[in-house]
Order: C-alpha cells, then sequence, then structure tokens
C-alpha cells in the first residue's frame, strides 16, 4: 500500500492564488453579510426570539469584517460582483420564503444549508490557509456550531408540523448549492480545497441536523444526496 | 453500548445493497459518489451472551470501498475511516470495531496523527481493532480444522502468509508457544520485518509464497490487498487446509478440490441468534450467528466493560492477550467457525 501523497505547498501570494482568493474571500465576506441580513428578516418573524437573532446577526457582521481582513492581509480585492451573482438564487428564494412567511423554509436556507456548507469550507479550508486566515476561520468555525443549533431546536420543536416544508425546502434548495459548488471548484481547488472533501463534510454536517431535528436515517439519506448527482 | 465500522465488499456490491435497502439515490453512482458519502448508522444490533447479559450496538457503514485504494484514491479512503469514526463517537459508542480494511487503513495511513476531526476530538481508548480476537480465533480454527481433515498438526507444516502483520505475526506467537507444529514457514513483502519476527520467534523458515505453498499442509492466509490474490490448486500441497484470513475472502469460490479445504478465517459462530440485519449483507452462510470476530471483539469489550481499546498498534499482541480474549470470548458463547462436515 502506498503511503498518504503529501499536502503541496501553497503559495499564498502567486497571482494564481490571489485571483482564485478573490472569488472565494468575495463568496465568504457576502456570505456572512447575507447571513447577517437574514437573521434580522427572520427576528421579524420569530419576535419572541428577537434577542437570540440579533446576536446571531451581529456574530455574522463580525466574521465579515474578519474575512475582509484576510483578503486585505493577503492584498486581495474581493469580486463581490461575482459573489452576489452567486449568492442570487439562494438568496432570491430566501426572500420569497420572508415574503410567504415561511420560517421553516427560511431557518432551512439560512441555519441549516449555508451554515453546513460554511462550517464544511471553513473546516477544510483551515489546514490550507494561510497563518492569519487560519486564526480567523478557527474562530469563525466555533460560531457557525452555534447558529446550526438554532435552527436545529427551532426545526426540531415544530418538527411535525413543518416536516412536508422542510423536505419540499430541501428539492428546492440543495440542488442550488451542488450547482454553487460546482461553479467554485476549480477555484476552491487553487485553494487546496478538494470538491469531494468539501460535498462530504457538508453532507455529514447536514445528515447530523437532519438527524437532530428528527428525520429517519432512510429519510437522511435520500433528502442529503437530493440533486448531487444531476447538477 | 457497541459499535462497528464496516464496509462493502466493493462498488457492484455496495450498488447491489443500496438497491436491496431502496436507496436508488446511492445505488446507481459510480466511485466518485461513494468518494464522497458521509457515514451512515445503518442497523441497529441487540445481542445476547449465553450469561444471559444483553448489549446494544450500532453498525457505522464507513462508505469506504476497496477500489478507492486500487485507484489511488487514498484521501477518499482516509477521509472515509476517519470520518466513520468520528460519527461512532459522537453518537456515544463505547467501544467500536474497525472492521474490514478499516484499521489496516488507520495503521498503513498514520490516522492516529488525525485525532480533531471536526469539532470533535477522537479518543482512541474507543476504538479496537479487534485483531487480538481475530488472531485468537484463527489460532483455535487451525487447532480444531486441523482433525477435522486429517492432518496432525505435530507433524504438520504451517505456511502464515502475511506473517509480519498485526495478526499474522499473533498467529506465529501462538503456533510458536501454544501449538505443537512441525515447521513454521513465515511470508510476507518486507524482509527486515521477518528477520526481526523469526528473530523474536527464535524459529520460522523464511520463504516467498510460491516456495512456501507447496510444502505447506496449512496455509494462514492474513494477507489482506484490494484486489486478493490469484492462487491455483497446482500450486497447493493436497490435501490441505486453507485458512482464509484476508480481506476480502474469496479463496472458497476460487479453489476447489476435495482435498483442498477452505475455511473462512476469523469468523465466530455465536450460540444465540443476534437480531441484526447486516451479516445477510456481507454474505454470511448464517448472517443471524456468524462474524468477523474483529466485530465480536468490540461486543465482548462491551459485555465484559472492558473500555478500552484493547486491540490496539502493530505488533502488540501477545499470547496472555489472546487467551484473555479467548477465555470471554468462550464464556459469552462464541466459537471459531469449522468446516461443515458435509462438505469435506
Amino acid at each position: 500500500m502506498t503511503t498518504a501523497t503529501a499536502t503541496p505547498e501553497l503559495d499564498y501570494h502567486s497571482d494564481r492564488y490571489k485571483e482564485a482568493y478573490s472569488r472565494i474571500n468575495a463568496i465568504v465576506i457576502e456570505g456572512e453579510q447575507q447571513a447577517h441580513d437574514n437573521y434580522i428578516d427572520l427576528a421579524k418573524l420569530l419576535p419572541q426570539h428577537q434577542e437570540e437573532l440579533t446576536r446571531l446577526a451581529k456574530m455574522e457582521a463580525r466574521h465579515r469584517k474578519g474575512f475582509e481582513a484576510c483578503g486585505r492581509n493577503l492584498s486581495v480585492t474581493p469580486d463581490m460582483t461575482f459573489a452576489q451573482e452567486f449568492f442570487a438564487q439562494l438568496h432570491g428564494n430566501f426572500q420569497a420564503a420572508i415574503a410567504e412567511g415561511k420560517i421553516a423554509t427560511c431557518l432551512l436556507i439560512q441555519a441549516l444549508i449555508i451554515e453546513c456548507f460554511a462550517i464544511a469550507a471553513y473546516n477544510i479550508y483551515i489546514p490550507m490557509a494561510d497563518p492569519f486566515a487560519r486564526k480567523i476561520t478557527e474562530g469563525v468555525v466555533k460560531d457557525e456550531y452555534s447558529h446550526l443549533n438554532f435552527g436545529e431546536i427551532w426545526l426540531k420543536e415544530n418538527f411535525e408540523t413543518v416536516k412536508a416544508e422542510i423536505e419540499e425546502a430541501n428539492r428546492a434548495n440543495l440542488p442550488l448549492v451542488w450547482k454553487m459548488l460546482n461553479q467554485v471548484e476549480a477555484d476552491a481547488k487553487v485553494l487546496g480545497m478538494e470538491k469531494e472533501a468539501l460535498v462530504e463534510d457538508f453532507m455529514i454536517q447536514y445528515s447530523g441536523a437532519l438527524e437532530n431535528i428528527g428525520f429517519t436515517t432512510r429519510e437522511i439519506m435520500k433528502m442529503s444526496v437530493y440533486g448531487l448527482t444531476a447538477a | 453500548m457497541f459499535g462497528l465500522i464496516g464496509h462493502l465488499t466493493n462498488l457492484e456490491h455496495a450498488q447491489a445493497v443500496a438497491h436491496q435497502l431502496g436507496y436508488p439515490e446511492y445505488a446507481d453512482q459510480g466511485l466518485e459518489f461513494w468518494c464522497m458519502a458521509p457515514p451512515q448508522i445503518v442497523d441497529e444490533i441487540t445481542v445476547t451472551s449465553i450469561t444471559g447479559k444483553t448489549i446494544y450496538g450500532k453498525y457505522v457503514e464507513s462508505c469506504f470501498l476497496p477500489e478507492m485504494l486500487a485507484n489511488q484514491r487514498v484521501k477518499a479512503a482516509t477521509r472515509k475511516i476517519i470520518n466513520a469514526m468520528a460519527h461512532a463517537q459522537k453518537h456515544d459508542i463505547d467501544i467500536t470495531a474497525l472492521g474490514g480494511f478499516s484499521s489496516i487503513i488507520f495503521e498503513n495511513f498514520d490516522l492516529e496523527k488525525i485525532s480533531h476531526v471536526r469539532n470533535i476530538e477522537l479518543d482512541f481508548r474507543r476504538f479496537t481493532t479487534g485483531n487480538t480476537h481475530t488472531a485468537y480465533i484463527i489460532c483455535q480454527q487451525i487447532e480444531q480444522a486441523a482433525p477435522q481433515v486429517g492432518i496432525d498438526l505435530r507433524q504438520a507444516t504451517v505456511a502464515v502468509c502475511g506473517a509480519t502483520g498485526d495478526i499474522g505475526s499473533a498467529v506465529c506467537r501462538w503456533l510458536n508457544r501454544r501449538l505443537d507444529v512441525q515447521d513454521l514457514l513465515l511470508v510476507a513483502r518486507n524482509r527486515d520485518r521477518l528477520l526481526h519476527l523469526q528473530a523474536e520467534l527464535g524459529r520460522g523458515k523464511i520463504l516467498d509464497l510460491m516456495e512456501a505453498l507447496p510444502l505447506a499442509d496449512i496455509v494462514v492466509w492474513v494477507a489482506s490487498m484490494p484486489r486478493g490474490i490469484e492462487l491455483s490448486i497446482e500450486q497447493l500441497k493436497r490435501p490441505s487446509l486453507m485458512i482464509d484470513g484476508g480481506y476480502p475472502k474469496n479463496m472458497g469460490s476460487k479453489i476447489q478440490h476435495p482435498e483442498i479445504h477452505v475455511l473462512n478465517g476469523g469468523i465466530v459462530e455465536h450460540a444465540l441468534d443476534i437480531d441484526w440485519k447486516i451479516m445477510e449483507i456481507v454474505n454470511m452462510d448464517v448472517p443471524s450467528r456468524q462474524m468477523f470476530a474483529c466485530f465480536a471483539e468490540a461486543m465482548l469489550l462491551d459485555f465484559e466493560g472492558w473500555y478500552t481499546n484493547f486491540s490496539w498498534g502493530r505488533n502488540q499482541i501477545t499470547v496472555e492477550k489472546m487467551e484473555q480474549i479467548g477465555e470471554v470470548s468462550r464464556k459469552h458463547g462464541f466459537k471459531p467457525l469449522l468446516l461443515n462436515p458435509q462438505s469435506n
């Protein structure tokens, strides 16, 4: 049996790295900004949780600042136009759900799908990151687990009434995530992040969240891969 | 609670099982998909000892496939094992056995270095390779199956293929100390390790596989290779006993001759039926009672409340530890699989 291949050395200051970083960094910044806005919007639908949701929103804003600093540290200008287009469809779905008062759909998109994806991406990124970004990202990951927790608890408490809505929201939104991932596969690879590791980590995180909410293994296995191979 | 980390034999098998279990999303997919698939708990198990004690367990499917090693997908392979271990720990399993290739991958790729997985700090004391029990059971199979086919151990030459591995070296130690065999042939790829083992035992002849096979009355096969090995009847002594303790077990279907007896090595049979589905899927002859001895080790540790990595690290298995696990194996009703009298 061969030994495990060594991790390739990354040149954080090469043009190739910085070019890829300008898009990935922008996605992360935009993702944190939208997360902030989404939690503020959610607080309107869940006034009894306003304090908690405002706290989470503030946390997201802090993360955004941290990631902006990561870009500056490498002298990279994030490509925010790219990032806004990247999130457009998912953002549109979230806004539509807010407008219709679909709390479960909103929580599935923001607190589960986006947070699980962020956690997976950050976990895969950390061992490959430059020392400055590594420290920031490690701090962010710890916080992100608490967001996931908020969504899980609410969906668990309301599981019976919102189960069908969660399943429908999963069908509508998970395929978007796979498409988004394919869009940045090449850039992520330049940063030392492999798609299959990202997908696997996401599915572990997402399956765990669905399990905590109350879905069975059979349901989880179907839901967590929905649309993956078609993407 | 005990856990078992397992995987399927190959991609084709995995697709068939997924289909059978009603997961079309998994059934129609190729290797790429399995490289991304997360671990899942796919079975809940209840086992009762002949002492009357009942324990509960979970089966974690790691989604590892041997093709990952054959196709150089080493990163995917190692991720599967580490993620399955994290999954077991997250589900509060006290002691989990690493079945099939899992422990081999863990050892070969030095996964002990990866103790931090996401927000989980892996506690290696909660895992066992199960190799001590496997080695013990293989030794029992040698001792009990040899007379079944008319081989007198005192006059027998025993070849251990994969002698320097964790299980192989343990089997050699037992053969040396506890059984009176005429000749012991040591077969493995690494000559330095072979010399080291020979020095430790104070006996044994180092031979190439093709030199050893025609001489051996009993061949203990404990080497593991992703693709198995091609053997032909002409290379083997007749009569002889082949104990297939490797992985995957495919010798029985390949070697069919009235004077060559193939026994699936490292398999135990429990005295009572076990409530589980998974052994049917891994093609045991008597799925309600038979299983890999490494899995049974996790059950034994749970029965006894020995929540520790009983089998861990390479070549640490002593005859005393084999005796210790052997005693509780008998106590709780496990027996080594022997040759079926009708098939001889």
